[in-house]
């Protein structure tokens, strides 16, 4: 009995430190609990260094960050991919359902509002979450900040517009597309929130290939590129925003 | 067991918080002019990006002691700098302080007017609507990046619009050039007395070029040739040590023609911005302070332009 109790003891001693020092998110995230909760629920997730998350190591424009999320790793087993950043006032950036037929890389650029981690959840058919993320600094202000186009009336008469280009690369291909649109989060003073919630890049069969949800915290004028494999296909993208404006071109 | 608190130990133990905030208190640029030509010196900044430690003193500024009195080119990051820019001028000249030559609105470069008001400070009309619009912004940046170093420092506008007349003072002849390379209104200034181009960020030597506000890689390539076919003896560039030859020329020529090609092909092959950051920095740039660094941030700046391009 006695000794058991100072086995407990030391166990207390030993374990709690540790408990206090360590989570288990490798990017020490205070919000990292909170986040799981929301994006993950109770479901299986593992850490996992696959699903590679690319950002820059600060963001030189806090309203043009660049990032990457590239789950290829698990190219053809994914249900769909989650992305986020945990300290924005808004976290959740998109969540993406790849065609197996698309390779599941895709590039945009989204608002900070201060240093984060920014987050890929992939949840794999077997239905475990495998989460990557790196931390991205910033000076911050990048979700409170009016978009250019707020200032600036060229939007209003060419919103939605579209530039496109497929690069050749190799076997597979890239489409990057740019899109007008000001992508107000809604949290600048006097400013409703204005953006585009649906992306769509469907094949000629009408099948789609890549749906994307996006939200407030994805930049201004959306720069986003998608890989695909079968490069030789006509493709269509399609776009909706919170005001029910619908945006179509042929690629 | 030893006895951590024995007197040995307290002492030293003593003595080191003793030095510790002795070494923290008194917060101080220390410059030393360095004479480069006949009347005129050269305030060295450091090869460094802004800390808390360096105070944001990573720019060069100059004076030339006329016998009619100062010039000042660029008043530094701080109010304080500007101080104890004044401080030294006075070291080494009793004659007053009556032109002050703001060579472009970034903060390093004039937030220390402050310490200048009682003189002329001329600038460029762009430079004075970029302070105006900006300086606040720019200041605050500062203050967040440097820290104490910029206390009381506001921004402060240049009180007089340049109109690019010669202007002579003693025995200096200074000529100007309005050039547009690194923000839109940079300001070359040339003695004829001496024959020192001071060629504000116009020119980087062995610290990497920033690109926050330049109209565009290839217009400032043109404009360095043409600084390279002024006729002068001595360069003094913005950021980094002086040159006599054509070192400094090449040096930005290479490195611009490098980032201009490099964009322009990453774009035309669709590559994203998360991958243009790590497209490697050549052999040849690696001994120019902070390249990789600049190169992530001017990638930010330009890239999207580029792309732009790459559509049509």
């Amino acid at each position: 009995m006695k000794r058991r109790l100072i086995a407990m003891m030391v166990s207390c001693l030993v374990s709690f430190p540790l408990m206090a020092a360590q989570s288990d998110d490798p990017l020490n995230s205070p919000m990292w609990d909170y986040m799981r909760n929301i994006f993950i629920g109770e479901d299986a997730f593992v850490f996992d260094d696959k699903v590679v998350v690319d950002v820059p190591v600060f963001a030189e424009d806090p309203t043009q960050a660049p990032i990457t999320v590239d789950a290829s790793a698990y190219s053809g087993q994914i249900q769909k991919i989650i992305a986020w950043a945990d300290l924005n006032p808004i976290q959740h950036i998109f969540t993406y359902f790849p065609h197996p037929d698309v390779i599941p890389r895709i590039s945009l650029r989204i608002k900070v509002q201060q240093g984060t981690a920014v987050r890929a959840a992939v949840q794999t058919r077997d239905g475990v979450w495998h989460v990557g993320g790196q931390y991205l600094d910033a000076a911050g202000g990048g979700c409170t900040t009016p978009s250019m186009g707020n200032a600036n009336p060229y939007w209003e008469s060419h919103l939605g517009e579209m530039q496109t280009r497929l690069f050749e690369r190799g076997e597979t291909g890239r489409y990057k597309l740019k899109v007008i649109h000001p992508m107000d989060t809604g949290l600048a003073d006097g400013i409703p929130e204005f953006y585009i919630q649906q992306v769509v890049l469907r094949n000629e069969a009408g099948e789609d290939l890549a749906r994307l949800e996006l939200s407030q915290p994805v930049s201004e004028n959306p720069v986003i590129s998608f890989d695909v494999r079968n490069a030789g296909q006509k493709h269509i993208i399609w776009m909706r925003d919170n005001g029910g404006n619908e945006f179509k071109q042929t690629l | 067991m030893m006895n951590i608190f024995n007197t040995r130990n307290l002492i030293s133990i003593t003595l080191a918080l003793f030095t510790s905030v002795a070494v923290a208190a008194p917060l101080s640029y220390d410059l030393k002019p360095q004479k480069i030509a006949e009347d005129t010196w050269l305030l060295e900044g450091k090869l460094e990006d802004f800390t808390l430690h360096n105070g944001g003193n990573i720019v060069n500024t100059a004076f030339i002691v006329t016998d009619e009195g100062v010039i000042v080119i660029d008043t530094g990051p701080s109010f304080r700098y500007g101080r104890e820019m004044r401080q030294a001028i006075e070291q080494i000249t009793d004659k007053p302080v009556k032109h002050v030559f703001i060579t472009h609105s970034h903060p390093d470069h004039y937030l220390g007017n402050q310490a200048f008001k009682d003189a002329t400070i001329w600038a460029l009309p762009e430079t004075g609507r970029q302070i105006a619009e900006n300086g606040n912004a720019f200041a605050e940046n500062m203050y967040r990046l440097v820290g104490d170093w910029m206390r009381s420092t506001e921004s402060t506008m240049p009180n007089k619009v340049m109109n690019l007349k010669p202007l002579s003072l003693g025995k200096h002849t200074l000529t100007f050039m309005a050039l547009t390379g690194h923000t839109g209104s940079d300001l070359v200034i040339l003695d004829h007395a001496t024959g020192v181009m001071f060629a504000s960020d116009m020119v980087f030597y062995q610290r990497a070029l920033t690109t926050p506000h330049t109209p565009g890689l290839k217009i400032w390539l043109k404009e360095i040739q043409q600084l390279r076919a002024t006729e002068h003896k001595l360069l003094v560039p913005g950021h980094g040590p002086m040159v006599n030859d054509g070192r400094a020329f090449d040096q930005m020529e290479a490195y611009l023609t490098w980032l201009d090609n490099t964009l322009t092909e990453a774009a035309d092959a669709g590559l994203s911005m998360t991958e243009v950051i790590e497209l490697p920095v050549p052999d040849q740039f690696k001994g120019i302070a902070l390249t990789q660094r600049e190169f992530v941030r001017t990638v930010a700046h330009l890239y999207p332009k580029y792309e732009e391009a790459a559509f049509n």
